[in-house]
């Protein structure tokens, strides 16, 4: 931490930041392709609120009630829980590298996705196909890298590597053996990742699981602190390391099933906010859990509107985090030689 | 090309096209010679006579058992195209249809299995000519007598027909079946020049609507067909294509007449009325969404039974002027496509009564009344 960050006292910090992200969602629920005038949007809120009388089309009041609130706070949502899950996973592996799509737990949730569509109807077999399979590849990327006593980085990066691209293969032969014309059109929305199909009862299925894993992974936020110092100086300290770890573990994968229920997967969220969470604030996790969260939302509801408002046509929002985050993490990382300075 | 020379053709009469597009030759003396030229330009020369055909695109195996009025020729064909056989009109004409190899291609794609398609020893294979000439090519290196096709307009459609008639020596009815394409849709022209734009309904056509929200924009078939029928297709203007649009855009549109695809096997109107996010649109409050009917194949893209598509389509977006006498034109087009008379109950099951029941006019423009 250096004396930047303390410079500015972090709950004012906090605040800017809380008070930011109401104000992106609430700018939000004013974009979009129906044109809706911004006082009509504050009296179709207020209305919701005290059920006051409509004087506006019916039309509006679906618009901004029924169509972009799930989808701004399905996004909000999902983009604070990636990064929050992002963060954590990077203190608890003491890696910058990682990231839920780094170490394979989005690839094997957005299988168990893949096969939830394939052989179930409805939404209830999403999250915990999601969540298995998530948490299967990554005990498998855990395993591979964890040959040494201290999980050394390449091999956990290369871990990922293997078991993203064995869970994209099975993935891809789910597709391939899927019908055409029934399954596989929500496959390959699955894939790409969109918030189109936001709605209240999704977000019913998603929003408990994120919201509790995430108090979750914010209650225990120092123990990570702890975790990221290494193995040993953890246990020196006299903490539990393997059940914290799993504790952790279990935490961040909950939250990418659940978001990989709500949108489909969504990469470079929960790789890239936290390392722009991180200049802001340093690497004390206590500090960098909520702030990453912050970003993250107020980052992926601005790519969604982008989806959602640009054209007549969607576009799929993985495309759209993909190309923003691979050059930004790129600068991040040229910035970082640079100075010559560590990671964390 | 096919444009321009469909043009002048309707210009100048129906009778010469099948010198322009197809030259059928019987050689002199051993009188076992097919020459067909595809939609690529090729010259496909084929000896001896056409016993074994397979169809990779998915319209083509129903327009074959139309055409040859039989399906002792076809030996293989798309899965999809299969998916359209079971269960629907074409398996109570052909029963034996159903056995026709059909795992020769998997998944969406249209890339065989080259040694698969091999041991059906196909005389001929029709496969796509505009989707990338590795479609095609190791079938040629194989030693496979190959026909492309093209995909998109009417008249590519017609030149399916012609080649079908030609290969399989059905010329004459290939020719009937396209002139009554060709007056069907001059008289859909005529009809739907008469209507002033104010009353041509705003329509909106979802290839997609289960997985995400994908619609017809300018240049498909399905446009070509809306406008023919006398709509206007809401999404022309600013999607060229197939896109995915999400409910906002579609309320923005607020389409009069929403038309489901007959691809999705369980979506029914029902599920359009009960996305209360779609409430607020026109189709939905008119109660004027309609599934399209699956007769001899879907009815979204092109194949055989397209003129009764249009006519299906403009009875529903002008359900209150002059229209055709469906059940009667269907009676019509399957004793001439088929050979076969519809029963009421095939009738009904084609034209989807039940799933469209809760739909406005429906009943009134195709139920027993009728």
């Amino acid at each position: 931490m250096t004396e930047r960050h303390r410079a500015v006292p972090f709950s004012l910090l906090a605040g800017v930041l809380l008070a930011l992200t109401v104000a992106v969602a609430l700018f939000s629920l004013a974009i979009g392709r129906f044109p809706v005038p911004v006082e009509r949007v504050a009296r179709i809120l207020l209305s919701a609120l005290f059920s006051t009388e409509a004087s506006w089309p019916p039309q509006e009041t679906s618009v901004v009630l029924l169509i972009r609130l799930p989808r701004v706070l399905g996004s909000l949502l999902a983009g604070g829980g990636l990064a929050l899950a992002g963060a954590a996973l990077q203190g608890v592996f003491r890696n910058p590298l990682v990231g839920p799509q780094i170490i394979g737990v989005s690839s094997g949730a957005g299988f168990g996705g893949a096969v939830a569509i394939l052989f179930f109807d409805g939404l209830f077999a999403v999250i915990p196909l999601a969540f298995v399979f998530g948490l299967l590849a990554m005990v498998a990327v855990w395993s591979l890298g964890s040959g040494e006593r201290e999980e050394s980085l390449l091999s956990l990066v290369l871990g990922g590597v293997v078991i993203s691209a064995f869970f994209t293969a099975l993935t891809s032969l789910g597709q391939y053996v899927a019908d055409p014309y029934n399954k596989l059109p929500a496959i390959v929305m699955w894939l790409m990742g969109s918030f189109a199909s936001s709605s209240w009862e999704r977000l019913l299925f998603a929003a408990p699981v994120i919201c509790c894993a995430g108090t979750l992974l914010h209650l225990i936020r120092f123990r990570i602190n702890v975790l990221s110092l290494g193995q040993e100086e953890a246990e020196s300290l006299g903490m539990n390391v393997r059940r914290n770890r799993w504790l952790v573990l279990a935490c961040t994968t909950l939250i990418t099933a659940a978001t990989v229920a709500l949108a489909g997967i969504v990469g470079w969220v929960g790789l890239v906010v936290p390392h722009m969470a991180r200049m802001l604030v340093g690497s004390d996790h206590r500090k960098l859990l909520p702030v990453s969260a912050l970003l993250g939302a107020s980052y992926l509801i601005l790519m969604d509107d982008i989806a959602r408002g640009l054209t007549a046509a969607e576009i799929p929002i993985g495309i759209l985090t993909a190309l923003a985050g691979a050059p930004l993490f790129a600068f991040l990382l040229k910035k970082r030689q640079r100075k010559g300075g560590a990671w964390m | 090309m096919y444009r321009m020379l469909g043009n002048r053709l309707r210009v100048v009469g129906t009778g010469l096209c099948a010198l322009f597009l197809v030259c059928f030759l019987m050689s002199p003396g051993d009188g076992a010679q097919t020459v067909v030229t595809d939609q690529a330009g090729r010259e496909v020369v084929i000896e001896g006579p056409v016993k074994r055909i397979v169809t990779i695109p998915i319209p083509a195996a129903s327009m074959v058992l139309a055409i040859d009025g039989s399906s002792e020729r076809l030996v293989g064909m798309n899965p999809l195209s299969k998916t359209a056989i079971e269960g629907e009109i074409l398996s109570e004409f052909f029963p034996e249809a159903l056995r026709i190899r059909s795992d020769i291609v998997q998944g969406e794609g249209f890339q065989p299995n080259v040694e698969s398609l091999m041991s059906l020893a196909p005389d001929i294979v029709f496969q796509w000519g505009n989707f990338g000439d590795n479609l095609y090519i190791p079938l040629l290196d194989a030693g496979m007598k190959v026909a492309l096709f093209k995909y998109g307009t009417q008249e590519y459609l017609e030149g399916w027909i012609e080649t079908f008639g030609a290969i399989l020596g059905k010329q004459e009815k290939a020719a009937t079946i396209l002139d009554w394409h060709r007056k069907t849709r001059e008289q859909l022209t005529r009809r739907s020049e008469a209507i002033p734009d104010s009353e041509k309904p705003r329509t909106l056509y979802f290839l997609r609507f289960l997985a995400n929200y994908q619609v017809a924009g300018k240049n498909t078939h399905n446009d070509v067909s809306i406008v023919l029928s006398g709509g206007k297709n809401v999404a022309a203007e600013e999607i060229d294509g197939f896109a995915a649009v999400n409910e906002e855009q579609i309320l923005l549109w607020d389409p009069e007449v929403i038309l489901l695809n007959g691809f999705e096997r369980d979506l029914t109107p029902e599920h359009v009325y009960a996305n209360e996010r779609l409430r607020g649109v026109s189709a939905v409050k008119n109660r004027r969404v309609y599934k399209l009917p699956l007769g001899g194949y879907r009815w979204d893209p092109p194949n055989q039974e397209t003129p009764l598509m249009w006519m299906w389509m403009s009875s529903v977006l002008h359900p209150g002027r002059d229209r055709f006498d469906l059940p009667g034109e269907m009676e019509k087009a399957y004793t001439l496509l088929y050979g076969k008379t519809l029963s009421r109950a095939q009738y009904e099951h084609i034209l989807g009564m039940e799933r469209n029941r809760g739909s406005a006019h429906y009943e009134a423009l195709f139920g027993r009344a009728q």
